[in-house]
């Protein structure tokens, strides 16, 4: 069992690995943005799955970390990786200005709030086009002068390792408990001496620097920055990627996020019906499973073995 | 200049009465249901469609389509209440706030894309209402805002008169005090969840009908109104009808005001959209109880 274990990550390990050389352009460029996705749902997983968050102004950091790091490469020449450690410590700090702010807000409330603050900043990036380009979008130099895009890749794929292993660290020590104290009952908690106001502010600095990180990425590979990229519709994506996997652990908001954008790129021939298949999919998601389908599946495989499932799918 | 202000001042106070209307939906969904109701800027906008079909297909005169809205948004929100919402009654569903959030959230997304597939991506204008201009000395008003100002403030003085004086209307006010006291009384709350949920929707179908012929529709014209009305619904008070209605008004006219004042005319209009968020933010900061704001229907 442990040596076919072994075995299966070897395998997959080695898929990863050679992906580029696998696959065609488009079906590469696909999974560049899963993994720009996949870190963006995971931390969001983090913030709302964990710590009870609900924030739906996560886009708006992606586009903070993506524009902070155009600007500042376009207008001033800084070199790229610079320009997206700038986004990344920009949106700690603004995440930890959010959080701060909203220290008093809970559930729907805070839900308004960070809607509200992510729609202003979408406004500003429009209004204000002579500095940001406005709906027209921002042309920022990409990250490398390659042919393919077989570096993007595995660029995507360190930023996405990192990410999560630290995330994953972090939800693992006693951070993440405190994490899940707060989300389950926040004066309960801080009777039981967790600081509340602390974890709030850092969970909230924490996971924004994340998404500047990932929109720091997506800039430099897409080219172009348009607004919309901090849209509610972006935010409602990111959600049902994340909720969709389950938003209650990192690993299956990570890999509904990669299944789901595999998804909509194949739904796309039936063009605009893939978001309402998509939007279907997320009702049912909450409706009947909320830890999420793959949460689902994984507990079907344990309770029933592997073994089971197969021999009772080829019984039927 | 004076006239340009004041005829500002008269259309933001027209549309003032919609977003009340809209927010006074909002509110008697929170009230009764205890969630905030993402999807509702989604029923305006169905509630839109759904007038201009009725006098494009059917024919039927402007009022009777307004109604006819009201009624197909009230059976929508009737049939999402009773398929999507049943597990916020539910003892045993966890965190109920976080699934309202993400339920209507959810709503929200599904049937703002459905309705992009069903009426397409380009915007519709419905048939005038009433056409013609109406000229009080150098004052100017379309006859439409004058029907919608005046079907707009029917409907809250309807509200009003339902939720004070109707025995239904008590039973609701019953429920949003408190949902064990009023099953004890003999109000069985699941039918007034599905009513409260029903109303509010047919309130916002029914302002939406009403903007339909002053702007024009498209699938996302309910993402602004809908952060619009938790603005209003905030900055009235979380649960106050009467409070939404002031609030509405209040900010119909402060964000008319702003477009008219404000130096940059090529920016007005697009930070005129930032205006009624900032309000919702220092709302939520300094005040989150809002002007009128009843203490027992606080979030759980």
């Amino acid at each position: 069992m442990r040596a076919s274990q072994i075995a299966v990550f070897v395998v997959l390990g080695a898929l990863v690995l050679a992906f580029p050389l696998l696959v065609n352009a488009y079906w590469l460029t696909v999974a560049i943005l899963a993994l720009f996705y996949a870190i963006v749902a995971a931390s969001w997983a983090l913030l709302a799955g964990y710590a009870g968050q609900f924030s739906f102004g996560h886009m708006a950091f992606v586009s903070l970390g993506a524009y902070t790091s155009g600007l500042l490469v376009m207008s001033f020449g800084v070199p790229i990786p610079l320009g997206m450690a700038a986004g990344v410590v920009l949106c700690a700090v603004v995440g930890a200005a959010i959080g701060y702010t909203c220290l008093r807000m809970r559930g729907p409330y805070l839900a308004l709030f960070t809607v509200a603050f992510s729609e202003v900043l979408r406004i500003v990036i429009v209004s204000e086009n002579e500095v940001t380009g406005g709906s027209g979008g921002l042309e920022v130099t990409p990250l490398f002068h390659t042919r393919s895009d077989a570096p993007y890749y595995y660029v995507g794929l360190v930023l996405l390792g990192v990410s999560l292993g630290l995330m994953v660290w972090l939800e693992r020590s006693r951070w993440g408990l405190f994490f899940r104290a707060i989300r389950e009952n926040e004066d309960a908690a801080a009777a039981a001496g967790v600081r509340v106001l602390r974890f709030r502010v850092l969970v909230f600095a924490i996971t924004s620097s994340f998404a500047g990180l990932a929109g720091g990425f997506f800039g430099h590979y897409i080219g172009i920055l348009t607004p919309d990229i901090g849209s509610v519709d972006q935010m409602g994506l990111v959600v049902a990627m994340a909720v969709i996997g389950g938003a209650e652990s990192l690993y299956a908001a990570t890999v509904g996020a990669l299944l789901c954008e595999a998804l909509v790129e194949a739904l796309r021939s039936y063009e605009q019906w893939r978001l309402v298949i998509f939007g279907a999919l997320l009702l049912l998601t909450i409706r009947f499973a909320r830890n999420g389908l793959l949460a689902l599946a994984y507990q079907a495989v344990r309770q029933r073995g592997l073994r089971g499932l197969v021999s009772r799918k080829a019984g039927s | 200049m004076s006239d340009y202000l004041l005829i500002q001042a008269l259309n933001g106070l027209v549309i003032g009465v919609i977003y009340a209307v809209i927010a006074a939906g909002l509110t008697v969904i929170f009230s009764i249901l205890k969630i905030v109701n993402f999807a509702h800027g989604e029923v305006y906008m169905m509630g839109g469609y759904f007038a201009y079909f009725a006098i494009a297909l059917a024919g039927l005169p402007p009022l009777a389509a307004v109604l006819v809205a009201m009624a197909t948004a009230f059976l929508l929100s009737v049939a999402v209440e009773r398929t999507l919402l049943t597990p916020l009654y539910s003892p045993t569903t966890e965190r109920k706030g976080d699934y309202g959030i993400l339920i209507t959230f959810g709503i929200s997304i599904f049937l703002r894309n459905i309705a992009l597939i069903i009426y397409g991506p380009y915007p519709l204008r419905p048939p005038s209402f009433w056409p013609g201009v109406l000229v009080i000395g150098g004052l100017t008003m379309t006859w439409d805002r004058v029907f919608a100002a005046g079907a707009g403030i029917a409907m809250l003085v309807g509200l009003l008169w339902f939720m004070n004086r109707t025995i239904w209307g008590e039973a609701l006010n019953a429920v949003s005090q408190s949902r064990e006291s009023a099953a004890i009384v003999g109000i069985n709350p699941q039918r007034f969840y599905m009513l409260a949920f029903g109303l509010g929707g047919a309130l916002a179908g029914g302002a939406g009908a009403l903007v339909g012929p002053i702007y024009s529709l498209s699938p996302s014209m309910g993402l602004l109104p809908d952060t619009q009305a938790f603005a209003i619904v905030i900055l009235g008070g979380m649960g106050s009808v009467s409070g939404s209605i002031i609030a509405g008004l209040l900010i119909g006219l402060s964000e008319s005001m702003f477009v008219a004042v404000f130096p940059d005319p090529s920016r007005s209009l697009t930070y005129a959209q930032a205006f009624s968020l900032l309000v919702l933010m220092v709302v939520l900061l300094v005040r989150p109880t809002g002007l009128f704001g009843r203490v027992h229907t606080a979030m759980e």
